[in-house]
């Protein structure tokens, strides 16, 4: 029995050359990713704190989001509160009416994703221009985000060539990466200019100072608010840390995570609207709090969306975001999608081999693989295993509820190509169907760990 | 209001297990020369870093680096040749066409080649806007890395700020990294003793 994302993601890897390029690409990122740490011999050290602090900060959250509000508010700021995407959305869009505004420019924003916040301005009348140039090609072309840092990834360059061609009357057949980036920067530059208001996200938010903090590299979050009179910030309550100390161990993980860059260009604090304009900042729970009682997957709160996770996942490499069907793909997406709704996007917890390269990389040191795992366990409850998913979880538990067993078999994984064969490259995990059994690595990812080959 | 106080008390009634907050003090890497180190890494994402002699004349070595920019955005004394004051104009907007804006950070961070610009004029914009981005900074306030750097950083009333790690990129297009987005598309970093 196929599931959801087991048929996307056959869709995805019809096109085999596409496939091999998403995987091998990726790939490369989570290779940058850990030059970078391997550079940092506190890296280890540096993801231990941001867990910890992450956990107080979650766990404080009423005092620290008060905190933040406050001191935002005291710095001229003007905070609103959403219970959930809906008033999230009114919100935004009251303040816009206020202002009369009739052009938005976003920088990327998750959250405004998760709210659904663009098609709700448009079909109210309002222009809405995304400026992260890979978020604006896919507004282009209709399309959402595949990944949550990177989200054109999946799209080709001749595909931009073609859409730029008929939508900025870019020269016919010239897909070259550097000229159709210009063109987009002189398109966005003129939107920039003529936006009645620039809305960003927050990777952070800071309680001390009440700082909204924003990382990009192409300066898009930038421009948009240093000429629009009105700059609203939308951001998830989670996103609250308690002081600049704090902060420093987050930005130090962030990009080199992400992208493996030591930085990313532009790590911008906003403390005080521009004079003579305004800053909006809107904080949403939709949902965050009530995972706050969930003793299974509070971990989720400590996710500084970095996409580590995803470029790392074999699963994901291997079926493309759009494989998922929640918003968010890859090891956190899952996660974050049954804490949404069960029901709705159950389909995606078939994929993941449980390799936990997951949590090996995650630098909030988020429990991701132990999280699908389970979930797996309850599906029973929610009525939606089937055969398959009962002997996969089944035949997976037992191993990976001894971990000396687990270790073991990873040892001996090179020797005995075919007992995780049976255990993971088989029938059973649908995503993996129709491959080559890959090649184990000679040495096992924790003896390598061990050695400090990988951290 | 409500919402406000909605959300507050569904947090506090979902909290159970509380979690201290760690010490953070990890043996963060230090660079005896910082300044090399800065010059290194800047270089690596794609700006470079000039250590001006003593006594040399900033001007004379913008004009020998920028021959053609016609328009100089600055506030700077200093910087006589600017031909925009960002201080002076009514609007953000009049930046546009910008070629080269010059503007002082105040610390440079080794570790990653950020270097911290508190906004000191009027206009922001002209960090972003201007085809090329020239930063003046002291070179014996370069740290080691971003612990040091945010127990050093400082606001002006303005209430902006913004590290700056080399220019503007994006690899949006099948991560073929392309210099120049939508900020600057070249950073250079004038060390000054
Ligand atoms: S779960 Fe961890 S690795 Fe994945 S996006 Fe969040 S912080 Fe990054």
């Amino acid at each position: 029995m196929s599931t959801q994302h087991a048929k996307a993601a056959e869709r995805f890897i019809r096109n085999k050359a596409q496939e091999e390029w998403h995987n091998e690409t990726l790939r490369l990122v989570r290779e940058k990713r850990d030059r970078q740490a391997l550079l940092l011999p506190c890296w280890e050290q540096l993801r231990q704190l941001a867990s910890q602090i992450k956990m107080h900060t979650i766990t404080h959250l009423d005092k620290y989001i008060e905190q933040f509000a406050n001191q935002a508010e005291a710095n001229g700021a003007i905070v609103h509160w959403a219970k959930d995407a809906r008033e999230h959305n009114d919100i935004i869009y009251a303040i816009l009416g206020e202002h009369q505004v009739k052009k938005l420019v976003k920088s990327k924003s998750m959250l405004t994703e998760e709210c659904h916040l663009n098609p709700y301005l448009i079909s109210r009348g309002i222009e809405v221009v995304e400026s992260d140039l890979g978020e604006r090609i896919l507004q282009l072309m209709d399309k959402p985000p595949s990944h949550i840092v990177m989200p054109a990834i999946h799209i080709k360059r001749q595909e931009v060539g073609k859409l730029f061609e008929e939508k900025l009357h870019t020269e016919k057949g010239n897909s070259d990466p550097g000229y159709l980036t210009h063109a987009a920067r002189l398109h966005l530059r003129n939107e920039f200019l003529t936006a009645g208001a620039a809305l960003t996200g927050a990777n952070f938010g800071v309680a001390a100072t009440g700082d909204v903090v924003v990382c990009t590299n192409e300066g898009n979050a930038d421009m948009g608010t240093s000429f629009a009179k009105l700059h609203i910030v939308s951001m998830g309550i989670e996103k609250v840390t308690p002081h600049y100390q704090a902060l420093s161990v987050f930005v130090r993980l962030l990009a080199r995570s992400a992208t493996g860059q030591p930085a990313t260009t532009y790590t911008s604090h906003y403390r005080k609207p521009r004079k003579g304009c305004q800053m909006h900042i809107v904080l949403v729970d939709n949902g965050r709090s009530d995972i706050l009682g969930d003793a299974d997957h509070i971990q989720t709160l400590k996710c500084i969306r970095c996409a580590a996770c995803m470029n790392t996942c074999p699963v994901y490499r291997r079926s493309g975001g759009y494989a998922y069907t929640y918003f968010i793909p890859g090891p956190i997406g899952i996660n974050l999608g049954m804490l949404k709704s069960p029901g709705e996007y159950y389909d995606n917890v078939s994929a993941c081999s449980l390799c936990y390269s997951c949590n090996n990389v995650c630098p909030a040191k988020i429990d991701l693989a132990d999280q699908i795992y389970k979930w797996r366990q309850q599906l029973y409850s929610l009525g939606k295993a089937d055969r398959t998913k009962k002997l996969l979880s089944g035949g997976l538990r037992y191993i990976f509820t001894r971990p000396a067993l687990y270790g073991a078999a990873l040892r001996l994984a090179p020797i005995i190509n075919k007992t995780p064969r049976f255990l993971i490259y088989n029938n059973l995990n649908a995503w993996g169907k129709g491959r080559e059994l890959p090649a184990f690595a000679k040495e096992s990812f924790t003896r390598m760990q061990e050695k400090g080959k990988i951290t | 209001m409500s919402t406000k106080n909605d959300i507050l008390s569904n947090i506090r009634s979902h909290s159970g297990k509380t979690y201290a907050m760690p010490v953070i003090e990890p043996d963060a890497i230090r660079y005896t020369d910082t300044a090399a180190r800065f010059m290194e890494v800047l270089k690596s994402v794609g700006g470079s870093a000039i250590e001006l002699q003593e006594g040399e004349d900033i001007n004379a070595r913008i004009m020998s680096l920028y021959p053609e920019a016609r328009s100089i955005a600055s506030n700077l004394p200093e910087i006589r040749i600017a031909t925009i004051n960002p201080d002076e104009i009514a609007t953000p907007h009049l930046l546009n066409g910008t070629a080269l804006a010059v503007v002082r950070g105040e610390i440079g961070v080794a570790e990653n080649g950020c270097v911290w610009i508190p906004q000191n004029v009027k206009e922001k914009a002209v960090c972003f806007i201007a085809e090329y981005l020239l930063i003046l900074l002291d070179k014996n306030n370069i740290v080691s890395n971003m612990h040091e750097a945010y127990a050093k950083i400082g606001f002006n009333d303005y209430g902006f700020g913004v590290f700056i790690s080399g220019p503007s990129k994006t690899a949006d297009i099948e991560q073929a990294l392309v210099i120049g987005a939508h900020g600057a598309k070249g950073v250079v970093v004038f060390l000054t003793a």
